[in-house]
């Protein structure tokens, strides 16, 4: 189920008499997700990406703008009948209903559609008798079984006969004939589910969510994480068509942030259904999103695959809010189509002309490679090992704050003034005007 | 899953058992004995602070309960002269209706005695004769029934009315506050006082019965029947008691998190659904608070028959039809002490044990 | 011999479920087996579907928009409703204290009155002594009201913040009394007030500094200086207030009684007020005590004493004018207070219910 966002805005009126403005909460976003992936919503606190989700969900209405879930437009619709499963924040597990009816409740809220269906009475005749013969038969060993005192064998041909019946029955239930209307289109009739098919529906989402040995447990006996999975189970267990997680890890301690979400990713991989996440952990998102959005302040920055919005920063923002260690930030210009943090020359322009001006040049953290010939210097004043790779932390005149670079960890590096060439793909310029557009 | 069981060596408590047990000890006593009288853990002036309370409770509340069960023990007992005829169960007996009185004594049990279904009197037969015997059947036919009828009818009706009318206010936003403080106005005023407006609504040729027209008898004036005077009496008690209830249940619903709504609505619950999955259970323990307040409250029920109808009987005073259990206790003071005892503490052990069955019936089914 | 028993039992059990035609676990496990399954309903092409089913979503929203809006007038039309069979009587007190008796007694009920009629307020203040009873009741309710406050401030005080040994139990065993009902009390607390000395002072003399009527109001105002709930009630209050202040004030060098005095008591006025409000309420509605203790003399009753009986000529026919006229001056001042601390009431009501 594709969900389309179109110029959806969100404002919270203020106090006019006590001088409190409205709040703009989320600006003519206008988003496409695709069917069956996971797209994450990424950005600071206050940017509108709960909001947004809230709106999806049907708990807050839009001020202005639609949603449309495939072909239909939902703007106006309630939350009970769109159809969706959230996640929130705090989880919001009924506190007084054990696990199992907590998943179990959205299912007796729902109707299952099915064919209506009429008794094919002759095919039931058929297999009546059919049937008749096979438990006259089985009846027949079972008293020559007796006879013969076999014990095992008495009880295995029992369990055969019970076997026998519960299939005659089943096959009599399945000798149906479709109905159809007077057109000859199908007719279809909505019943409620019965106990054993939502007792099977919920095992099985226990199952997808390995929560079964806590079915029988009380939301306020299970751990964080458990009540996570819970909430997911919840949300899953009505096979919704829009899957919607309010910042799910946020709760969770480190560890289980990452068995978690890669958890998250492997069931709706698995289950196919379109998920949107929300999350102010850029790490979190870019790990597991099949396309991220970053909002700022109700308005969307930018949106694409993971990868290609770390590599391509559209502005500023973006740049410094994907990647850990966050990007470089120094003071520079640019001048016939180079960019110089001070007197160094970090990066030739070659893609376009760019007439000079003053910028603030971002420089990845490993975006640098240490070389005695290189262009650009910087005193080291600590050397952090991390294992995998080496941190330095440095110092830079024009730097805007703390600079911090990565480098393998077989580079030889001392403390102290060092000099380092710059990768041109991992060194951006952005505009100082309003936006902090990306210039190269 | 990892089982969060913590194992505690137990071999090294016998060997030092001293510094561990202090240990613990410290841990597990209240937070405030550490920190709040930085040292004083014995604070005797804390006495002087109580004294003046603990006297009047002495006096006013527990050598009560002691003496009042004592009576209830004693015969014929004069409070004046503090003279009794010594330990009997019979007070008891005899608000029972199982003990009667002759003219001279009255240590007569039922089952001593003959009952004529023509006179319907009951009559003992001695060494010199047969004498009639007087059966208490006050408490039997009128108190007892009349203030269960009162506790069973008018506490479920009330409880559900005043949930109904607290959830309303809680989903509306208009004159939310304007509608809880026309709720609340029956609870500031007399009970006296508005039995006596009811009893003007009901009397013969009032408002109800000019609506209703149904006033083929009257409802609480003399020669009303006693299930028209129960009607109307009920009535006024489910009246009176709504304001408390719905500002408890309404204080409750608005400590219920929006988060569970908002869950029951994704879960595409209904109204009544959410009503009845999520909002009621969620208010479990104020139910179970008004629940076990209003059984003990009706079962000591008085001021509403006095202001409803004055006096406890509908028929003139021939038969007390509208008697309850403490309008009978507080008939007796004047009369003989003991036997009013005796049906106080009935009243107690009565009020107990409902309270402990609610008790017993909560524990599976109240969240909290 | 014990595995003869079993299979006997178990064919006894599963000859009785065929009987009543229950299903054994076997057939249940086959039929669960076979039970649409999660992936089958989503290839099978079975939906799960709200109420209203695969309706589109036009449809949906308008049967969304009336059921909303014939939701929202139902239940304003009940609360209304409610509120005004909650207000009726009240209306109705008023307009009958303004007609005159036949008006009342006619056959035809009016719901406005015909001569509006102020006499019967003249008649109850002529008659009724009006101003004695409330005077009474006055004196009853401030007296008893000041010395709940006080004991009540102490009690609190010495459970809040103050540890002693057998604190909780003590505590425990106050909020035990709570459930004991009063009538438990009654009785003995009418033989103590009856037999304590000052009773004898005076009765029929005048000599010795306490009269009859000075022990009868006594009796009705000091059983009632302590009152188990206030004391719960101001603890919590009490409670709130945070430890450190107590620290701060000890350090200071300020003495328990100037820390309660100085600090607690302010901190807790709107507490105070409520206790204070509520407690006097309870004197002015009061009714089974006095009426008890005062049986000799009719002059010293309380307001409520009076109502009832009041204005029935002498043929035993109630005078409902009248009477609706004293109530609704007994009621008034009661609203009154309801309307100006309308607050304090019903928190100190509501604390009720917070701790079960």
């Amino acid at each position: 189920m594709e969900i389309r966002l179109k110029n959806l805005t969100k404002v919270f009126p203020g106090n006019p008499k006590k001088g409190i403005p409205d709040t703009i909460a989320v600006n003519k976003l206008d988003i496409t997700v695709p069917d069956g992936k996971l797209m994450g919503l990424l950005g600071p606190s206050g940017c509108g990406k709960s909001t947004t989700l809230y709106m999806i969900a049907g708990l807050l209405e839009p001020t202005d703008g639609e949603i449309w879930f495939g072909d239909e437009d939902v703007t106006e619709l309630e939350p009970e009948k769109r159809g969706i499963g959230l996640v929130f924040q705090n989880y919001a597990l009924y506190p007084h209903m054990t696990v199992y009816k907590n998943v179990a409740f959205p299912l007796t809220n729902l109707y299952l559609e099915e064919r209506a269906t009429t008794p094919d009475e002759t095919k039931r005749a058929l297999i009546k008798r059919d049937y008749v013969l096979k438990l006259a038969k089985a009846k027949e060993e079972l008293k020559t079984l007796r006879k013969a005192g076999n014990k095992a064998g008495c009880e295995a041909k029992k369990a055969e006969i019970i076997t026998l019946k519960a299939q005659q029955e089943l096959d009599i239930k399945a000798a149906v004939l479709p109905q159809n209307d007077s057109e000859g289109k199908p007719v279809m009739k909505r019943r409620h589910l019965t106990k054993d098919e939502i007792d099977k529906i919920v095992r099985e989402t226990a199952k997808i969510v390995q929560i079964e040995p806590f079915l029988e447990r009380k939301p306020n006996q299970l751990s964080g994480g458990q009540q996570q999975r819970v909430a997911i189970a919840r949300a899953l267990v009505k096979k919704p068509k829009v899957l919607l997680l309010d910042e799910p890890l946020s709760n969770l301690d480190a560890r289980l942030r990452l068995q978690t979400r890669e958890e998250i990713r492997r069931i709706q991989q698995s289950t196919g259904i379109t998920t949107v996440f929300v999350t102010h952990d850029q790490e979190e998102a870019m790990s597991i999103s099949d396309e991220i959005v970053v909002m700022k302040l109700g308005l969307e920055q930018q949106r694409g695959v993971p990868q290609e919005v770390y590599n391509n920063p559209v502005n500023e923002f973006v740049a410094n809010f994907l990647g850990t260690p966050p990007i470089n930030l120094f003071k520079g210009h640019i001048k016939g189509n180079k960019i110089y943090i001070g007197d160094e020359m970090v990066r030739e322009i070659t893609e376009k002309n760019v007439p000079d001006q003053e910028c603030t040049v971002g420089i990845r953290p490993e975006g640098i490679i240490v070389d005695e010939k290189g262009p650009f210097s910087f005193h080291v004043d600590r050397i952090l090992t991390m294992g995998r790779d080496i941190m330095l932390v440095a110092d830079h005149r024009s730097a805007k704050s703390n600079t911090k670079f990565v480098v393998d960890s077989f580079v030889k590096v001392s403390v102290g003034d060092v000099k380092a060439s710059v990768k041109p793909h991992k060194c951006f310029a952005f505009s100082l005007e309003e936006g902090k557009a990306r210039i190269i | 899953m990892t089982s969060e069981t913590t194992t505690v060596n137990n071999n090294q408590a016998t060997k030092k058992a001293n510094p561990i047990k202090a240990f613990f000890k410290k841990l597990f006593t209240p937070k405030e004995r550490i920190g709040a009288d930085a040292g004083e853990k014995n604070n005797w002036k804390a006495w002087l602070y109580l004294a003046p309370s603990l006297i009047l409770l002495a006096v006013f509340t527990f050598y009560p309960l002691i003496n009042t069960i004592v009576i209830a023990f004693l015969k014929n007992y004069d409070y004046t002269s503090q003279v009794s005829e010594g330990f009997t169960m019979d007070n008891f007996g005899v608000v029972l209706g199982l003990v009667g009185k002759t003219g001279a004594s009255d240590i007569v049990y039922k089952w001593q005695c003959i009952y004529n279904s023509v006179t319907k009197t009951w009559s003992y037969v001695s060494g010199a004769g047969s004498v009639q015997v007087y059966f208490q059947t006050d408490v039997i036919n009128y108190a007892l029934p009349n203030t269960l009828i009162i506790t069973f009818v008018t506490v479920p009706v009330s409880i559900i009315i005043s949930l109904l009318i607290s959830i309303g206010l809680n989903s509306i936003k208009a004159f939310k506050k304007f509608l809880q403080t026309i709720f609340f106005v029956p609870y500031v005023t007399n009970a006296i006082a508005v039995g006596m407006v009811f009893a003007v609504l009901f009397d013969y040729q009032g408002i109800i019965n000019f609506i209703f027209n149904l006033g083929a008898s009257p409802w609480v004036d003399q020669a009303a029947p006693t299930w028209k005077a129960m009607i109307a009496l009920c009535i006024y008690i489910v009246w009176h008691s709504l304001p408390f209830k719905i500002l408890i249940f309404l204080s409750g619903l608005q400590n219920i998190d929006k988060q569970y709504y908002d869950a029951a609505k994704i879960d595409s619950a209904g109204k009544w659904k959410t009503m009845m999955n999520v909002t009621v259970p969620l208010l479990s323990p104020q139910i179970l608070y008004i629940m076990i307040t209003s059984f003990i409250a009706s079962f000591k029920e008085y001021t509403s028959v006095v202001g409803l109808i004055g006096m406890p009987s509908t028929d003139g005073g021939g038969t007390k039809n509208m008697y309850t259990v403490v309008y009978y206790i507080y008939d007796q003071i004047k009369g003989n002490v003991g036997y009013g005892a005796a049906a106080a503490v009935l009243l107690f052990i009565i009020i107990m044990i409902f309270t402990a069955i609610q008790f017993r019936v909560s524990k599976k089914r109240v969240y909290y | 011999m014990e595995n003869e028993k079993k299979t006997q039992s178990n064919d006894t059990r599963t000859f009785l479920q065929h009987l009543f035609k229950m299903k054994t676990a076997q057939e249940k496990q086959v039929e669960r087996e076979n039970a649409p399954s999660y992936r089958s309903i989503k290839t099978s092409g079975m939906t799960l579907v709200i109420k209203e089913g695969r309706a589109n979503v036009k449809q949906l929203e308008a049967i969304q928009k009336v059921s909303h809006i014939v939701g929202t007038v139902l239940i304003y039309s009940f609360l209304i409703f409610m509120a005004f069979i909650v207000l009726f009587p009240f209306y109705w007190m008023v307009i009958t204290s303004l007609k005159s008796t036949t008006e009342i007694r006619s056959l035809h009920q009016t719901f406005f009155p015909t001569n509006v009629l102020w006499s019967n307020y003249i008649t109850v203040f002529n008659s009724f002594d009006f101003t004695t009873y409330v005077g009474n009741t006055l004196v009853v309710g401030i007296i008893s009201t000041l010395g709940t406050l006080v004991t009540t401030i102490f009690a609190a005080f010495a459970f809040a913040r103050l540890n002693f040994r057998g604190k909780d139990v003590i505590f425990a065993i106050l909020l035990a009394t709570m459930m004991i009902p009063g009538e438990m009390m009654v009785i003995t607390n009418y033989i103590t007030v009856s037999r304590l000395p000052w009773y004898e002072f005076g009765i029929g003399k005048v000599d010795g500094w306490l009269t009859y009527k000075d022990s009868v109001f006594a009796s009705m105002i000091i059983p009632f200086w302590v009152s188990v709930f206030y004391i719960y009630l101001l603890r919590q209050n009490f409670k709130q207030i945070p430890n450190e202040l107590y620290l701060a004030a000890k350090v200071d060098g300020k003495s328990d009684w100037q820390y309660l005095w100085k600090v607690m008591v302010p901190l807790a006025a709107p507490t105070l007020i409520s206790i204070f409000i509520l407690k006097l309420m309870g004197a002015w509605n009061s009714y089974v005590w006095p009426q008890l203790v005062t049986t000799n003399n009719e002059s010293w009753r309380l307001v409520t004493n009076a109502l009832r009986g009041s204005f029935t000529t002498t043929s035993g026919e109630p005078q409902y004018g009248i009477q609706m006229a004293a109530t609704i001056l007994v009621t008034v001042p009661l609203l009154l207070l309801f309307i100006f601390f309308r607050k304090y009431i019903m928190r100190g009501v509501g604390r009720a219910g917070i701790k079960g």
